[in-house]
């Protein structure tokens, strides 16, 4: 009777967003975003009453899986930003904060909506526009050829995430780490269309990071026990493998609907056994040396396999079936006899390696595009956070594979954009608004609020009372520390911008960030000579970037769109 | 005297009601409607500028609003659009209706309708505007559409005998109706892919069975990617399998693919039957058949040259195995509306049936452009180059957004838009009744023609009405002695008809605009209405000889309730009358596929001048009242389009510049651009009459308080 109970009707309220309770949730969420931002940024400890698991993280997808949030709006921005990170890996938080600021901004400015999303739509295109264009003053090109600018984006990942707790010489041996890996999955002879390979990350935990070690292949983690038994092969030429997907434990497959009748006496495990040992045979004589099997290997079989030198090693699961179908180039079997000589694959050799605490097999391959970067870290927690990072650097260099490109990072783009889009907005106004039915002021509002939504995302860069400048020139970030004493010299203050493109030393003229200064133009076309010197710049990716800033403006734009919230109470 | 409170209560509940959803609703109606945020039990989030989805959403509890609701979602399933609009012009319609009922409570309008008043307080007024409101659905609606309106219709086509559609029209509907079902940031991008769409999809044969298509697999043929930007959104050729490949061997060249709905391995036994092991001989013997068999039909195909094998059950191991020796690529898990897709873009269909593989028969194979894996943010799919056929190629819409909710929001807008189409690709038919043979349709079209002018010279306009008269009566001289005999009687009613048709436009001003003209032509129209009468009548008669009896007891059914309430002291005469005269000529007509109208309430404001003209015109006094209504009620929807307009595009300076132009036979300037369908601006007028003859037709809602179940039961049948 429960199922025909008649519904509850719903909630329905108007005009969301200016309700108290919105703005308070929103700002709870924004202040534990931005507390979190950049490399000096807060960690969350995220913990269940009811007990479990302690997570400590700084990491927008770490953070936002974790956090219960009720309120349909929020559960938009959270859902978007989530969404951003799922196919991104980078820019969460940006996305998050930028996403809280500019909804922020324009309440109280007095504007409709309708204004409000056209504007900021028309800036947004403004922004890619200029980030795509040659003539963009913030980002470089990526050079494949040597790795410094590669460990520069690794390292920037690594270091905007201190709940990973790694020294600075622990950050240079990762970041080289995953570089490494990164490049073990290019194809050596690639042609056209290049597919990657794949990283495989084996956690190795209560290890010092240091210990952390990439190799060509695939590892099997085994007990010692099993390991001892194993013998050795020694062989000089490529060791042919056999990769099963069908068990091979003797059991009977599916017999069809109908039923069927086995007479006394008959045993079908016997029957199923002896087809089993005549696969054995067919191995032996093909001059198989290793077996694979997904599922379980019958202990006669893997016995006769045994006695013939054929290293038999089951339950390898599903998920390292695909590196290991690529690595070897075998056709997973799935049959039981008169198995086609074309579904055989190779590997160079197979040893024996212990780390830490753990033995595994290692599969070493011809060809290497997978590899296994073994990753230690000292706690379960921390190792978590590093295995996070480790994928997002991963994934990013991947995507800078695509657009090889990188954004200046350290607040640096979103000051120089909110420079840009200021200046263009006063120079040129009528070539933003076009056919609009927008007035100047409007758009001045608007760009007003969407610029200082961007500057306030690197504002919350600084966690500890540090104030933040950016000169007139290129419109880059510069951070004083707390402490400093107020003095007219900034230049004795100031080393580097936020990125670490410029220093001091020139000319320049600083003002605070938050204060009201004049619109300028930022130094647009990067010279190649000042990217080529600096060696350790810091940098965002501009895949991510770009996206999650359009993913940050139409979140926001859909968020001030609505004028009800109906909430199913069922 | 209980039920009649409870009949005047109704409509107030109503109307209540209606204010509600119109209050929800209006928030998001036109190119300035905003978007609805919707939690659903399961805690997802969905993003909603449809109406229909935002009233199922808040499911409601009132029984007349649930009524409406249901009303809604009907009228939605086959048109796809309106149903915003439809809430405003039921609340209008609503609205009109209970302002009569107020001023008949008013002291000082009492006098004016003294002698109708005490006829209105009777027990079934509002059974009897129901069906006031039945008939000018059924007789009166279609015929102000084909005479009146159709001149101002614009065709979608370019040509419209081999109805070819140029891409610039069709943006401008499409961008019209996604107007107001998308977030007003994206709607041009979505209208621009909903167009590419089409255009890629179509062929120069394709016609109305392509809608039919898309509408019916719209799940299928769409991708939804979260996480990315909307404006990544796009149109690629082939068809996408929301799966991976089992096996994928990549192929190039000739491809031909076969289906499946079986696993194609033989088993020991099938249903129903019995195997018999009789030793473990037997058994490795039949395995081994097993074995071989699949291992026949696999290199079989191969030899076939087919390199897809696509499934819509799990195949076993054995076959994925073969198949990847053979280099056959392998979909399982097909749904059954994926199977039916394919075997409809696909003539003959690449269906192999079970049995013919024991044969090692395949012949119905087809060819497949290619077929490669294809993956949207690091999730794959299939990724199938089908060739369709003359008149549908195959494409697929991959839609991304940030969220999951404002994906579902677009598909559902692209869904509602091919609805749209489809019937705008419809012709429709068009029944009614004109009350006149064919002499007196055109004279009358003159007068309404010219009723903007006759205010001038009323003398050349009688004498038009009165020259057919004068012919009809030398035709049909054997009708002659009963007409004149009814005409005595008739000339004592008029002077209360034209008391009424006072009556009606003193009590309508909720339109200050018309007021006006109609408090001005009221004078002449004295005059007018006496002599309108003779020639009418007479032709009814003429018309009477040669129709069915069936069809004039129908219809005598209709005008008897509707004359009961008109007069109640002169019942037996006129019910007598009209029964005798009364004979209608029923005309069919057709409204040609692909007519439009530019947007911005201009379908609103014709049908309400021409209401308006007819209201004039017409002698029943529930015809004019309700004319009246639904003219003055269709205004409403323009006026909530231009709510936020001011200056030269606020609602009153397009009105007046719109009647301006119909008087003066000018056409009519659009202040917007696009385009939006006739037929569904007609099927949402015909369904809200319809919802709001169900709402009238209730005298009371009682509220039973037992099991949920009986209480359903209960909504049902009340609803039907």
């Amino acid at each position: 009777m429960s199922r025909l109970e008649a519904k509850k009707p719903s909630l329905c309220k108007s005009e969301p967003l200016t309700t108290e309770r919105v703005r308070t949730t929103l700002s709870v969420l924004k202040r534990i975003v931005t507390s979190c931002y950049g490399p000096s940024g807060r960690l969350k400890q995220l913990h269940n009453g009811f007990g479990g698991y302690v997570c400590t993280t700084s990491q927008s997808s770490a953070l936002l899986s974790h956090l219960l949030v009720t309120h349909p709006i929020l559960k938009i921005l959270t859902t978007s930003v989530q969404n951003h990170v799922s196919s991104f890996s980078d820019c969460g938080l940006f996305t998050a904060i930028l996403c809280c600021n500019l909804i922020e901004n324009v309440q109280g400015l007095g504007l409709t909506p309708t204004t409000v999303i056209r504007l900021n739509k028309h800036l947004l295109s403004l922004c890619i526009s200029y980030l795509k264009s040659e003539t963009c003053g913030c980002r470089i090109p990526v050079d494949f050829s040597s790795t410094q600018i590669l460990l520069c984006l690794v390292r920037s990942i690594l270091t905007s995430k201190p709940a990973c707790m790694l020294t600075r010489k622990e950050t240079e041996h990762v970041s080289a780490l995953i570089l490494r890996a990164f490049l073990l999955t290019i194809p050596e002879n690639a042609e056209g269309h290049i597919i990657l390979g794949k990283s495989l990350i084996v956690p190795l935990k209560d290890q010092r990071v240091i210990d952390s070690i990439v190799l060509p292949g695939i590892l099997i983690e085994m007990s010692e026990v099993q390991l001892m038994r194993l013998l050795p092969i020694k062989k000089s030429t490529a060791l042919k493998v056999a990769l099963f997907c069908t068990t091979l434990s003797g059991d009977i497959s599916d017999t069809g609907e109908g039923t069927v009748v086995v007479s006394y006496g008959v045993s079908l495990e016997n029957a199923v056994l002896d087809q089993l040992l005549n696969l054995g045979r067919q191995l032996v004589s093909d001059h198989v040396d290793l077996v694979l099997c997904q599922k379980v290997i019958h202990p006669s079989l893997k016995q006769f396999l045994n006695m013939h030198r054929v290293i038999a090693i089951d339950r390898i699961g599903v998920t390292l079936m695909e590196p290991l179908t690529k690595m070897t180039g075998t056709q997973p079997i799935g049959s039981l006899g008169s198995i086609s000589p074309n579904s055989y694959g190779s590997v160079k050799d197979v040893c024996t390696a212990k780390f830490g605490s753990k033995h595994f097999f290692h599969l070493i391959p011809n060809e290497a595009t997978i590899c296994s970067l073994l990753l230690c870290n000292r706690n379960d927690t921390a190792w978590d956070e590093l295995k996070l990072t480790c994928q997002t650097a991963l994934h990013v260099l991947q995507l800078t594979l695509k657009e090889p490109w990188a954004l200046l990072g350290g607040g640096c783009t979103e000051t120089h954009l909110a420079a840009y889009i200021r200046h263009k907005t006063h120079k040129d106004p009528e070539s933003i608004l076009k056919d609009d039915e927008c007035t100047q002021t409007e758009l001045q509002l608007i760009a007003e609020a969407f610029c200082s939504a961007l500057e306030s995302v690197v504002g919350s860069l600084e966690h500890d009372g540090g104030e933040i400048l950016t000169d007139m020139k290129y419109g880059h970030l510069w951070s004083v520390q707390a402490d400093s004493p107020c003095v007219a010299n900034w230049q004795d203050l100031l080393s580097q911008c936020g990125c670490g493109l410029y220093n001091s030393q020139e000319e320049l003229s600083w003002s605070f960030l938050r204060s009201t200064h004049h619109p300028f133009v930022p130094q647009t076309c990067l010279p190649h000579e000042a990217v080529g010197s600096a060696s350790n710049l810091t940098l965002d990716c501009l895949t991510a970037k770009l996206s999650g800033l359009q993913v940050a403006v139409e979140t926001a734009n859909l968020i001030l769109d609505l004028s009800y919230v109906i909430e199913d109470k069922n | 005297m209980l039920s009649s409170m409870a009949a005047a209560g109704s409509v107030k509940a109503a109307l209540q009601v209606a204010e509600v959803l119109e209050a929800i609703v209006s928030c998001c109606v036109g190119p300035e409607g905003r978007q609805v945020l919707c939690t659903k039990p399961t805690g997802e989030v969905l993003l909603s500028r449809n109406g229909g989805r935002l009233l199922e959403a808040l499911h409601l509890q009132h029984p007349i609003a649930r009524m409406i609701v249901d009303c809604v979602s009907s009228h939605l399933k086959t048109t796809g659009d309106g149903a915003k609009t439809f809430i405003i012009f039921l609340c209008h319609l609503l609205r009109g209706l209970h302002a009569i009922t107020d001023r008949e409570k008013d002291p000082l309008m009492y006098e004016n309708i003294q002698t109708h008043g005490r006829h209105w307080k009777n027990c079934c007024q509002w059974k009897f505007i129901s069906q006031a409101l039945v008939t000018f659905q059924t007789q009166i609606l279609d015929g102000i559409m084909d005479q009146y309106l159709s001149r101002h219709f614009l065709s979608i086509f370019s040509s419209a005998k081999e109805r070819t559609l140029c891409r610039s029209s069709l943006e401008l509907l499409l961008e019209a109706y996604f107007c107001g079902r998308v977030g007003r940031n994206n709607h041009k991008f979505i209208s621009q892919l909903m167009c590419d769409y089409f255009f890629k999809c179509m062929t120069c044969k394709s016609g109305i069975d392509v809608f039919e298509l898309v509408d019916d697999y719209f799940v299928e043929l769409n991708v939804g990617v979260t996480g990315l930007p909307v404006s990544d959104s796009r149109i690629i050729a082939g068809l996408v399998l929301q799966k991976d490949f089992s096996v994928y061997c990549p192929a190039d060249g000739d491809i031909r693919m076969v289906i499946v709905t079986e696993t194609i391995q033989p088993l020991f036994s099938t249903s129903g039957s019995e195997f018999i092991l009789n030793s473990e001989a037997q058994f490795q013997t039949s395995q081994f058949w097993i074995m071989e068999k699949t291992k026949a039909i696999m290199k079989h195909l191969r030899r076939q040259n087919v390199k897809l094998l696509l499934s819509s059950v799990k195949q076993p191991d054995l076959v994925i195995y073969y198949a990847g020796v053979n280099g056959i690529s392998v979909v399982e898990c097909l749904s059954s509306e994926e199977v039916s897709l394919i075997r409809r873009i696909i003539d003959p269909s690449p269906f192999v049936p079970p049995q013919a593989f024991s044969q090692c028969e395949i012949s119905n194979t087809a060819l497949v452009k290619f077929c490669k894996p294809l993956i949207l943010r690091s999730k794959r799919y299939v990724h199938l180059g089908l060739i369709g056929t003359c008149t549908f190629i195959p494409h697929c819409v991959v839609l991304c957004g940030p969220v999951q909710g404002l994906i579902e929001q677009h598909e559902n807008a692209l869904h509602g838009a091919f609805k749209m189409l489809r019937q705008l690709f419809k012709d429709l038919d068009l029944n009614y009744v004109t009350q006149t043979s064919d002499q007196n349709g055109t004279s009358s079209l003159f007068l309404y023609k010219n009723s903007g002018e006759s205010y001038q010279a009323p003398d050349t306009g009688k004498g038009s009405i009165q020259r057919p008269y004068q012919d009809t009566v030398v035709e049909n001289k054997d009708e002659l002695e009963k007409t004149q005999t009814y005409l005595k009687v008739h000339s004592n009613l008029v002077i209360s008809d034209v008391e009424l048709e006072t009556y009606i436009s003193y009590s309508t001003p909720t339109d200050t605009f018309q007021t006006d003209e109609t408090l001005k032509c009221l004078s002449l129209e004295r005059n007018r209405l006496t002599d309108d009468y003779e020639p009418l009548l007479k032709n009814n008669s003429t018309a009477y000889s040669t129709r069915g009896n069936n069809r004039i007891d129908i219809s005598y059914e209709n005008l008897q309730a509707t004359n009961i309430t008109r007069k109640g002291s002169m019942l037996p005469v006129s019910c007598k009358l009209q029964n005798m005269g009364t004979s209608q000529s029923y005309l069919s007509s057709s409204m040609p596929a692909g007519c439009v109208l530019p947007v911005g309430g201009n379908f609103e404001i014709l049908l309400h001048y021409y209401l308006l003209n007819y209201a004039k015109k017409c002698h029943q006094s529930e015809e004019t009242m309700v004319s009246m209504i639904i003219a003055n009620a269709l205004l409403g929807i323009p006026r909530a389009l231009y709510k936020s307009k001011t200056g030269k595009y606020s609602f009153p300076h397009i009105y007046i510049r719109a009647v301006h132009a119909l008087q003066t036979n000018q056409p009519l300037v659009s202040s917007q651009t696009g385009l939006e369908s006739v037929t569904g601006k007609y099927q949402l007028l015909t369904s809200v009459l319809q919802c709001l003859t169900k709402i009238l037709t209730i005298d009371l809602v009682i509220t039973v308080k037992r099991h949920p179940q009986k209480v359903h039961n209960q909504d049902s049948e009340d609803e039907l």
